[in-house]
């Protein structure tokens, strides 16, 4: 095979880098990727603390905290912003650009608008069809219009671009470091008849009340069963809120570090994702699934396309209580069938693995950079940047 | 002299809005000739290694045959017939395909995995080309489009079905 060419590629992400968060992490990990491949990549993010970065970011100035889609959004435009944008642009003298989230209101939008040549915009984000993100659509076309190939992370992030620009995208799913999950370690304190969840369980829509509800009925059946919940939150709080005969069954973790999380996951029974909605992909399952946990989840449009609409994990109805205290309690009887999606689940989850996702993505990339010519000021934001120039020079 | 002025902002305005628009049209043009151009690349690689694949020792006559007649129809084909003896072509490499993973030299592997990784950028390069004609249909049917002639005397693109089969 011939040696592909050593590229430049700028990378953009929309959200503060110092907040953990999924597209922060895919960013991450797909620099991390594509630079040990020889790449030369600059990612350019809002942060907070500019000396903390790792090499490769370039900060583009504080993030602004705004409420978006239900959800605080650390994001960054303006006026500033904009011309730290286009300077990264001329600078970084890339042959490609890649665009995560292009149509929330931050950095990769200013990017696609100030950009022209060869870009990939990834989407991420799934919601239901909203009346103001319809509304901005016109406006948004001509911009988003200009990524020469489009990127969802799901089928529900696909259909939510779709629905909101009528646009068509390609589904790359997001990755996985495979190996560190499969490295993980079983430890003492976590194994028996235990259950794990892992997310912001203070959030209603990750459904820990949807467990907690569940897990007397499983405790009738299963009478040393444990739930383990690992994740950031006020523990104290939530612990109020539940039944008190189950409350020496329910053991907060708080929040786990990359090794811990590996270990959590080999551990557990069960891995149960109990979220009612607003997820668009569903990364743990992936990486509860490559640990060799058999996975339950709730069957939400994301979680059953990822689990094979059942094959590689059980689904049970969305925030019926009773429905998951079933599958719970039959799944930890039944070590065959447990075994069975556990093992079933581990080989699929090799599709997530960084080596075949950033495959996929580089060969989109090539596509993208057909027709020659690097990344430049778009020519009607140049003649903008020559104006602003000549009355700074007045 | 107020009004003068409030004329020729709101000229420029349109001015720019059109010479954006007319951008904005060339780009798209430009996307759905280098697709094109892209996807008509990866169809000649494809059928260069049916061709190859043909002519291996592994090959019986009557498939070889087959392999050579369909990989020559994808090559000659004209745009309205593509997709359809691309269609061809994949039908064949199915049946051999089939028949040489059972036993077969490394050299043929090797022409095997190339050909599953070319079937993937095909699926792609379909995707961003039927995109590409898709969005510059759209825009040029828009009424500003039209009235002020922004597509010039570029022919509209052919919307070219692939049928799901092609691959």
């Amino acid at each position: 095979m011939f040696k592909a060419k050593k590229l430049r590629i700028g990378i953009v992400c929309p959200y503060g880098w110092d907040t953990p968060g999924g597209v922060q992490a895919h960013v991450g990990d797909l620099a991390d990727y594509l630079i040990s491949q020889g790449h030369s990549v600059s990612v350019l993010a809002p942060a907070i603390d500019e000396n903390s970065l790792p090499p490769y970011v370039v900060s583009a100035g504080k993030p602004i905290a705004i409420p978006y889609n239900g959800a605080v959004a650390r994001v960054l435009f303006g006026p500033i912003a904009f011309s730290r944008v286009r300077q990264w642009i001329v600078q970084g003298n890339f042959d490609l650009l890649h665009l995560h989230e292009p149509a929330i209101p931050s950095l990769s939008l200013l990017a696609c608008w100030a950009a022209d040549g060869p870009m990939v915009g990834t989407f991420h984000a799934s919601s239901k069809r909203q009346r103001a993100i319809f509304a901005v659509g016109p406006i948004l076309e001509p911009v988003i219009e200009k990524l020469a190939v489009r990127i969802a992370v799901s089928e529900a992030a696909r259909e939510t671009l779709t629905a909101h620009l009528e646009t068509d995208a390609i589904v790359i799913p997001n990755g996985i470091v495979g190996e560190k999950f499969r490295a993980g370690v079983a430890r003492p304190e976590w194994s028996g008849n235990t259950i794990g969840f892992m997310g912001r369980f203070e959030e209603p829509r990750k459904g820990l009340g949807v467990l907690l509800e569940a897990l007397p009925m499983v405790a009738r059946m299963v009478p040393d069963i444990r739930a383990l919940v690992a994740g950031p939150g006020d523990s104290d709080e939530f612990m109020k809120k539940v039944h008190p005969q189950i409350r020496n069954r329910v053991t907060f973790l708080g929040r786990l570090n990359e090794e811990q999380k590996a270990d959590f996951l080999k551990s557990v029974s069960l891995y149960v994702a109990p979220n009612t909605g607003g997820e668009s992909f569903g990364i743990i399952l992936a990486e509860a699934m490559a640990a060799g946990a058999p996975v339950v989840a709730s069957d939400i449009p994301a979680f059953a396309s990822l689990l094979g609409q059942g094959k590689y994990g059980a689904l049970f109805k969305s925030e019926d209580a009773t429905n998951l205290a079933r599958t719970i309690a039959e799944l930890l009887k039944d070590k065959g069938w447990r075994d069975e999606i556990a093992a079933l689940g581990q080989e699929h989850s090799r599709v997530f693995d960084w080596g075949t996702v950033a495959k996929q993505i580089f060969s989109v990339y090539e596509m993208a950079m057909v027709g020659g010519g690097g990344v430049r000021l778009a020519s009607d934001t140049r003649s903008w940047t020559r104006l602003l120039n000549r009355e700074g020079e007045n | 002299m107020r009004f003068a002025l409030l004329g020729v902002a709101i000229f420029f305005i349109i001015l720019w809005y059109l010479s954006f628009s007319a951008t904005r049209l060339d780009r798209l043009h430009h996307r759905v000739e280098t697709s094109w151009a892209n996807l008509d690349g990866l169809l000649q690689r494809r059928a260069a290694i049916a061709l190859e694949l043909a002519h291996s020792d592994r090959a019986d006559p009557a498939s070889s045959l087959l392999l050579t007649a369909a990989a020559y129809q994808a090559r000659d084909a004209s745009i309205v017939n593509r997709s359809h003896a691309e269609s061809g072509l994949s039908g064949a490499l199915g049946l051999l395909q089939n028949d040489l993973t059972l036993e077969s030299k490394p050299a043929e592997q090797e022409l095997l995995r190339e050909l599953s990784e070319l079937t993937n950028k095909i699926r792609v390069a379909i995707a961003i080309h039927v995109d590409a004609v898709n969005r510059t249909r759209a825009v040029r049917s828009k009424l500003i489009f039209k009235v002020f002639r922004l597509a010039g005397s570029a022919p509209l693109p052919v919307t070219f079905e692939f049928e799901d089969d092609v691959l």
